[in-house]
């Protein structure tokens, strides 16, 4: 259950990593009325350069506790990018259902503005080093690979207009109707009124997919408490829930556009479509349409179709990214899993603004890793 | 053979201006990417191949007017590369060519 949870989330903040991070600790340890001894349990993530510009930290969560004056019995990380702190939630309520530990300090973010001002991103940032490599291929890659994650899932893009006809117009429709949620939401980065026209006059970044459906990486903090209580909030758990690794690399995969999020949600496929919203994982256009298909909510090649014809608002027939989601919160620090998992948390406990009514139940999917490799798909209620 | 020797004689080769890969002995699957070990059955009984060079686009961007793809060789293997050429589109034709990069880059054809 989670008793607290909190964001801090800015374009640029001109603070350190660690003020950022302790900002949301404590705003969160306040939401469950704990103190700092409270916490028994911590879990967090690192990406490279999203820590002050560092490439990496020896001991990183130990430090983070150290820091944050915490003494857990319980420390890990998860390297999954965007889903991992899904994953965090998972692992976190297992370890507390096994008893010896109440409560647990889910903790993920950084900073992406450092990272976004070098025009590199966590997958390119060992290109600002010589001698610092990310993946065992690093040489046969460099000359074209600085681009991913976004020439990667634009290849995904392109693929899935190939092999399905979706166009262009349907991913724009797509944004602008997140954009609706957002301007609802009263807690976006970017808001105002967006046309699908907007979107198609947006440059083209990495073809097909234009600036306006492509996360903007900022400066942000999530904090989730897991506890044996929820305390004020209401008592939800996960009810279903499914992870999912495929390590190949895209070019070494069959069919580039079938992707984890089919095996993550493959146990529980009629419960999925019972659910009262919908958070999906939009790092790009193209994501949510590739979870819409791969999760069995549309049949493959048809989300182009549904996206055009169905309502996406809280009070709509499929309510989805109901906050706006990453594209218009802003993408902490690269990874979109937490504004998911707190826009849920905000429904599920009647706290949004834009409201869904009877809001019980969600499905959640976040994806992340190198490409399309991690995919952890849940349902989360009472 | 070590990761070691591959990437030496992937280097040669590509001297050569000529498209390495690797085939698995024992299960004949062939990939691109350096390993020592078939990433399909284990083995460790590979050899290293050379490309006729031959190919298609399987998925392609354009990003800054250069075009970055997916490749399908014709020996079955699929791999990044840059690609040169006008109109890109998925399953036109490409040959493997050899630009200042060292690297091996696709020409439409
Ligand atoms: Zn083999």
């Amino acid at each position: 259950m989670i008793s607290g949870f909190a964001e801090s989330v800015y374009k640029k903040y001109g603070r350190s990593v660690y003020e950022l991070m302790e900002e949301s600790f404590f705003k969160a340890l306040d939401m469950a009325g704990l103190q700092r001894s409270d916490i028994q349990g911590f879990i967090t993530t690192f990406m490279p350069g999203i820590f002050d510009d560092n490439v990496y930290m020896h001991f990183f969560p130990d430090q983070v506790c150290n820091y944050l004056g915490i003494h857990p019995k319980y420390i890990d990380s998860l390297d999954y990018g965007g889903p991992s702190v899904l994953a965090a939630l998972y692992r976190a309520e297992r370890l507390i259902k096994n008893g010896g530990i109440d409560n647990i300090l889910l903790l993920f973010g950084g900073k992406g503005s450092l990272v976004r001002e070098k025009k590199v991103t966590v997958d390119s940032f060992e290109s600002l080093y010589e001698n610092v490599t990310n993946t065992p291929y690093k040489s046969l890659f460099r000359e074209y690979n600085y681009t991913n994650p976004l020439s990667d899932y634009a290849l995904a893009a392109q693929r899935h207009k190939y092999m399905y006809k979706s166009t262009d117009e349907q991913r724009a429709i797509l944004a602008v109707k997140q954009r609706k949620n957002a301007n609802a939401s009263g807690y976006s980065m970017f808001s105002g009124n967006l046309s699908a026209d907007d979107v198609l006059n947006s440059s083209v970044i990495s073809s097909p997919l234009h600036l306006l459906e492509i996360v903007y990486p900022v400066d942000g903090f999530h904090a989730f408490i897991v506890s044996k209580s929820a305390g004020k909030l209401r008592a939800l758990k996960i009810q279903n829930y499914g992870e999912a690794h495929w390590t190949d690399i895209p070019p070494e995969q069959n069919d580039i556009i079938l992707i984890s999020a089919s095996e993550s949600s493959n146990k529980f496929r009629n419960e999925i479509k019972k659910c009262d919203f919908y958070e999906l994982y939009d790092s790009f256009t193209i994501t949510v349409m590739l979870q819409l298909e791969n999760t069995g909510i549309v049949p493959k090649g048809k989300s182009g179709k549904f996206i055009e014809n169905t309502s996406m608002s809280a009070d709509g027939e499929f309510p989805l990214n109901t906050g706006g989601g990453s594209l218009n919160r802003g993408q902490p620090a690269y990874m979109s899993g937490s504004v998911l998992l707190y826009e849920s948390l905000l429904q599920l406990n009647n706290m949004a603004k834009n409201q869904v009514k009877s809001a019980n139940k969600v499905f959640i999917n976040g994806i992340g890793g190198w490409s399309r490799n991690h995919s952890v798909s849940m349902i989360i209620g009472e | 053979m070590d990761l070691k020797e591959i990437y030496q004689v992937y280097k040669e080769k590509f001297n050569d201006k000529k498209l390495p890969y690797i085939e698995c002995n024992n299960c004949k699957y062939n990939f691109y990417y350096p390993r020592n070990i078939c990433p399909k059955c284990g083995s460790h009984d590979i050899k290293i191949n050379e490309s006729n060079g031959n190919g298609t686009i399987y998925s392609y961007t354009v990003m800054n007017k250069s075009i970055w793809a997916i490749v399908s060789l014709n020996e079955g293997f699929k791999m990044y590369m840059d690609i040169y050429g006008n109109n890109p589109e998925i399953n036109k034709k490409i040959k493997i060519i050899f630009k200042d990069s060292q690297l091996p880059c696709g020409e439409i054809i």
